[in-house]
């Protein structure tokens, strides 16, 4: 029999279905009462609007201008100030601390911040003033006043640099003065101008030049008790040594006691800095789009360099469950 | 088929093509009966799904079929191994269809279920080989070689059996 023959016969084969078959398929369809279901839904509307409006928000988020955007002029006055009250006669040895308050002009404090420095310890006493005098020439004459209100209360400036720039100007001093009048010179030199910044430091060396002391106390001993000694050459010898650290150290006391007698005052005396917002031209009509696309085009990159890598994963992990399925199908209708 | 096609009809047009699809498939009478009740049931939870510009009623019934077959198939598998029953089920005096010789019969049960699946699908239904290559999830030319190995095979075994 050739295969066309084969084919017919098998065509020609009737399956006749059983009517228990028939009547049992006819009642299960006869129990349709569905009908079909529309093809737009409002799950399937969620689906797709949710995404999209998820997008929307991040886009308009994203995009919006800032709330700073468009001042025309703005004035900034900065104080920076060591944050103490007071400085302890004790414990720390050295503090220092800074805080921020930005304010209008109108709003900074005219006076310095009040950290006397301490009578009954010694400490390094060092503060910066910084000052915003509205016109150039109010700098020179504030360079001026200050360099006499210094020579007034026993110091001296140690270096003075000025510069000017149009309708800026800008002058900075570091100034000596006296550790007992510096609280002084500090409230003097706060009225050459407005107060934009102020920075206290103190550091007691009290406590190192103690322990200095002590020090050479105890070596004047050691040395009295060598003197009294038979003066061998190693005696000797101990005595010079000796004597050497003991001037080494007082020359080190000395120096610092003489350089905490003396605070630094740095003083920066400026015009007031203009900052001009940039010019905001009107946002054209396809702006929001620009930006919009933009982000979108930030988003695409990121999909696809997330997306591609995963995308290629689940296809391979998929053909993998495909073949393997199609494998045990196959086995199970062979075997069959 | 139209769009606007009930269930209803759909389930009288194409009942004798899924039966026989079955009955060709599993090669036993018996199951076919069960089986095609529970195409139908299937069939009508997922008819909402079913989309005419996809394909056509009785492909995506014979598909529902082939699903429940290949179920029936597995838990079949796990009995008998279960049972620990190293033949096959007894179907011996079952009958595929009427008007088949006795040769072509008995020759019929030579093929495993997947050649009979093809050949039904092929050769009964007269499907032609890309609606029954979807439907077996294969390639139309893998369709193709399935077919003229089963009927290889089902000459071989007229051939014997003359």
């Amino acid at each position: 029999m050739s295969q066309r023959d084969l084919a017919a016969e098998l065509r020609a084969a009737r399956i006749t279905v059983p009517f228990e078959v028939r009547e049992r398929v006819r009642a299960i369809a006869a129990t349709d009462s569905t009908a079909r279901e529309p093809r737009f839904t409002w799950r399937r509307a969620l689906v797709v609007a949710l995404p999209v409006a998820a997008a929307l928000a991040a886009t308009i988020v994203f995009t919006r201008p800032t709330q700073h955007a468009g001042t025309a002029l703005e004035l900034q006055a900065t104080k920076a100030a060591t944050v103490p009250t007071a400085v302890p006669d004790t414990g720390a040895k050295s503090f220092s601390g800074t805080g921020h308050v930005r304010a209008g002009v109108a709003g900074v404090p005219t006076t310095a911040i009040p950290v006397p420095p301490s009578r009954t310890r010694l400490q390094r006493y060092g503060a910066s003033l910084a000052l915003s005098v509205s016109t150039p020439d109010g700098i020179s004459a504030g360079v001026q006043r200050a360099l006499r209100i210094v020579a007034s209360l026993g110091g001296h400036p140690t270096s003075v640099h000025a510069s000017s720039r149009g309708r800026s100007a800008h002058a900075e001093l570091v100034l000596r003065i006296p550790r007992r009048n510096v609280q002084r010179a500090v409230t003097r030199l706060s009225q050459l101008g407005t107060i934009t910044g102020e920075q206290v430091d103190v550091q007691d060396v009290q406590g190192d030049l103690d322990a200095t002391s002590r020090t050479v106390t105890r070596l004047q001993g050691t040395l009295r008790d060598l003197r009294a000694q038979v003066q061998t050459p190693d005696v000797v010898r101990r005595i010079t040594a000796i004597s050497t650290r003991i001037a080494s150290l007082q020359r080190g006391e000395a120096s610092t006691i003489r350089t905490a007698s003396f605070a630094t005052v740095r003083l920066s005396l400026a015009t007031p800095t203009v900052k001009v917002a940039p010019h905001h031209s009107r946002p054209g009509p396809f702006h929001w789009l620009g930006r919009a696309l933009f982000w979108l085009g930030i988003g695409a990159v990121y999909a696809l360099a997330l997306g591609i890598p995963l995308a290629l994963l689940a296809f391979g992990i998929l053909l993998i469950v495909r073949i393997v399925r199609r494998r045990r199908e196959d086995a199970l209708l062979n075997r069959t | 088929m139209t769009r606007e096609m009930t269930f209803a009809q759909a389930a009288e047009t194409h009942l004798d093509d899924v039966y026989g699809y079955l009955a060709w498939f599993t090669g036993d009478r018996g199951a076919a009966d069960d089986l095609t009740g529970e195409t139908f049931e299937r069939a009508l939870r997922l008819w909402h799904r079913f989309d005419p510009r996809r394909g056509s009623a009785r492909t995506w019934l014979c598909q529902l079929a082939r699903t429940v077959a290949l179920d029936h198939f597995r838990s079949e598998k796990r009995r008998v191994r279960r049972e620990e029953l190293a033949a096959a089920p007894e179907r011996i005096d079952e009958r595929f269809a009427e008007g088949l010789s006795a040769d072509l019969e008995s020759a019929l049960r030579v093929l495993s279920a997947g050649e009979r699946e093809v050949v039904a699908l092929r050769v009964v239904l007269d499907l032609d080989a890309s609606t029954t290559a979807r439907i077996l999830g294969i390639s139309p030319t893998n369709c193709t070689t399935r077919l003229n190995r089963a009927l290889k095979k089902l000459e071989g075994a007229l051939h014997v059996a003359a």
